[in-house]
């Protein structure tokens, strides 16, 4: 019993870590409707600044990811000014290629400024060690990452519901012309929707550093898994990725205890009996 | 132009021309401009060091050559490629490299997967590899012993390394009797696990093998990994995940407690360069508590012969870093080809396998002796656990244990090993 909660509460920091990359995917679409491909190397790029903020330079853990987040953020800014902005007219099929582009360049862009090779950096003090849990030792690095999860879940549901910043953006979400209409800067809030979707991609790519591989091709890896949370959940709908990463990250963290044989394609078989049973996702309205 | 001119400045032209492009061809005694040596490896991702050690020890090893006159007189030339740790990236490349760049040889190949994907092809494009990493039994035993692809040769120790050496150090551990695997979530993740639990048992009846967690190439989160194994109270923990994976895998054991909970971990390919530096800060600390193993396919602290001392420190003042196992197989590989082609006198597959019949090569990992059965190179590397030594600046295997090549290395009839999970 104590082992199944303590796998339980190993999947629940599992379910945060993805919950951080599919929320910025989702927020991305629900306003801009823009499946960004390229949210995985915005990812992988939130963890190299980090790295480079922390493990080169020597700065304080949190400080670090703070600049990484704005690093992040306004190359953020640049993709969807620069580039995004100028296909929203055209057909879905040329944001997937110009999105995908983005992660072939942010690969190589990555290996020619930072190598090939992977980066460790050593792990802050307060985050080393570990709580007793359930007769266990459950790691503080987990227990962090569980906390900033729930954190930023408590914020963005503040934001989006209680704040004038989130209506603005509801608003244009559910209807851009009529949003315009009304006097609210459309293409301000989709940079800024934007380049904010990067900031949280950033977010788990920089609180990863000190305990995950940071390398070329993380970010591949990543969207694919935040690209299934977000089809569960229902593209655009934020409460469904947060949902969805909870039931992905518990139950591959039981997968991997009871049938660690078959643990990777569990994540498939739920995400193809969501698409059976219903397409939209299980919180679209 | 004045006739009494014209004979005199054409012959000094011609013989400029001769000199210039004539003797580095005229002295090639293969009637080829150069040798071209194809190389490649995992130059990116979490294992990407393991591919720039393959590039430094090919590149350091083509300069030696060329410096003491070549191969027969040829220049040996290299090309370096990613194979990216994928099989279809490593069959393109040995396309590449064979058909458009001429490479008369290949060399390197870090992944088993990539390996085993490569291996028809290269009978196809009728050229030799020689793999310097690539670690499943079925490359030798399967391919060469089996169905007789000479184009395989394989200069590194095998799997035999990671499994059968590790049976035989814990066999006499009577304290240790719950045996879990982290594997890495493939061939060779499998088949070390496979053969250290079938190598095991015969000497230890009464080991269990209680618990197994899969993790596949670039597992970012190993926790619910680690944490479902020691929900099942392991004694001792057989781990295969390599490189950056490795380290990770370690630091996030470290933080869940394992080290207190565990008398043995076995990192089966820990005592690689990038892992022992990757590692350095937790071994200076004694964070394992002596309870961390590893070997390799080559610790540049073995053995203490002139021979590896001086490889040492060419390497360190050529690159600034310690040769890594793949730096030493593939420097090696180089050197092995150069006597081959010596030999033979020609760079045939036919001519070039017959020539390593019987070879005895001294190299910088010790001698190493040809088995023209598998087409397996043959020679003993130690395990031992990371420990700091004043003598250098990262960790290295220290408390050697060393068996000799005969006693843990699998010899025909070759005997199926499962290659699934």
């Amino acid at each position: 019993m104590e082992n199944f909660a303590f796998q339980g509460l190993i999947g629940l920091s599992l379910a945060m870590y993805l919950w951080l990359i599919s929320a910025g995917l989702t927020i991305i679409f629900g306003v801009l409707k823009v499946v960004n491909f390229a949210h995985g190397s915005l990812f992988m790029v939130g963890a190299y600044l980090a790295y480079t903020f922390y493990g080169q330079l020597g700065l304080p853990f949190g400080l670090a990811v703070l600049l990484s987040l704005l690093g992040t953020g306004a190359l953020g800014f640049v993709m969807e000014r620069g580039f995004l902005r100028r296909i929203y007219q055209v057909d879905e099929a040329y944001q997937l290629l110009l999105t995908f582009g983005f992660i072939l360049i942010l690969d190589d862009a990555v290996k020619i400024i930072w190598g090939g090779v992977f980066k460790i950096p050593p792990i802050p003090a307060f985050l080393d060690g570990s709580w007793p849990v359930l007769g266990r030792a459950f790691p503080v690095y987990n227990a962090f990452v569980i906390a900033v999860g729930l954190l930023v879940a408590v914020l963005l549901w503040v934001m989006f519901d209680r704040t004038w910043w989130g209506r603005i953006v509801r608003a244009t979400a559910s209807d851009r012309e009529m949003a315009n209409a009304i006097g609210i800067n459309v293409p301000w809030v989709f940079s800024a929707v934007f380049a904010f979707g990067a900031m949280l991609a950033a977010l788990g790519g920089a609180i990863g550093i000190p305990v995950r591989v940071v390398a070329p091709g993380i970010g591949a890896t990543m969207i694919i898994q935040a690209f299934i949370i977000t089809v569960i959940g229902g593209l655009g709908n934020l409460k469904g990725a947060f949902i969805s990463s909870l039931i992905v990250g518990v139950l591959s963290a039981y997968g991997t205890l009871f049938f660690p044989v078959f643990e990777l394609f569990f994540i498939f078989v739920i995400m193809a009996v969501v698409l059976l049973v219903r397409p939209q996702g299980l919180f679209a309205r | 132009m004045n006739k009494k001119f014209a004979v005199p400045s054409i012959l000094v032209l011609l013989s400029l021309f001769v000199f210039v492009s004539g003797p580095a061809s005229a002295q090639c005694k293969l009637g080829v401009p150069a040798i071209k040596v194809g190389v490649q490896g995992a130059a990116s991702g979490p294992h990407a060091d393991y591919g720039r050690q393959i590039e430094m020890g090919a590149t350091m090893a083509a300069e030696e050559i060329n410096a003491a006159g070549g191969v027969l007189g040829c220049k040996v030339e290299i090309r370096f490629l990613d194979d990216e740790n994928r099989p279809a990236t490593g069959v393109k490349n040995a396309r590449l490299l064979v058909t458009d760049w001429g490479a008369h040889f290949t060399v390197g190949t870090d992944s088993s997967g990539v390996a085993m994907a490569m291996g028809p092809v290269l009978a196809e494009l009728k050229r030799i590899h020689f793999f310097t990493h690539a670690a499943t039994h079925r490359l030798t035993e399967d391919l060469v012993a089996g169905k007789g692809i000479k184009e395989i040769v394989r200069v590194s120790v095998p799997i035999y390394q990671d499994a059968i050496t590790a049976a035989l150090i814990f066999k006499d551990r009577m304290d240790i009797k719950r045996w879990a695997n982290i594997g890495a979530d493939y061939e060779y993740g499998y088949v070390a696990w496979n053969m250290f639990k079938e190598t095991l048992r015969k000497y230890r009846p009464d080991v269990e093998f209680v618990g197994e967690a899969w993790a596949p190439f670039l597992t970012l989160d190993f926790s619910p990994h680690i944490s479902a194994v020691m929900a099942q109270k392991p004694d001792a923990i057989f781990a295969t995940p390599w490189a950056g994976e490795a380290v990770m895998l370690l630091r996030q054991a470290l933080i869940q407690g394992v080290f207190d909970n565990v008398q043995v971990w076995w990192q089966a390919m820990g005592g690689s360069v990038d892992v022992l530096e990757g590692i350095s800060a937790e071994v200076a600390k004694d964070r394992f508590k002596g309870k961390l193993w590893a070997t390799a396919r080559y610790i540049h602290n073995w053995p203490d012969t002139a021979d590896n001392r001086a490889f040492i420190e060419r390497y360190r003042k050529r690159w600034a870093r310690f040769p890594n196992y793949s730096a030493e197989t593939t420097y090696s590989a180089f050197f092995i080809m150069k006597a081959a082609v010596e030999k033979a006198r020609s760079m045939e597959t036919d001519k070039v396998v017959a020539a390593m019949g019987g070879m005895q090569i001294r190299n910088p990992g010790g001698v190493r002796e040809f088995r023209s059965v598998d087409q397996q190179f043959i020679y003993n590397v130690p395990a031992g656990r990371p420990v700091m030594d004043t003598r250098y600046p990262i960790p290295v295997l220290g408390d050697l244990k060393v068996f000799e090549a005969k006693d843990y290395y699998r010899y025909p009839p070759f005997t199926p090993v499962s290659v699934t999970k």
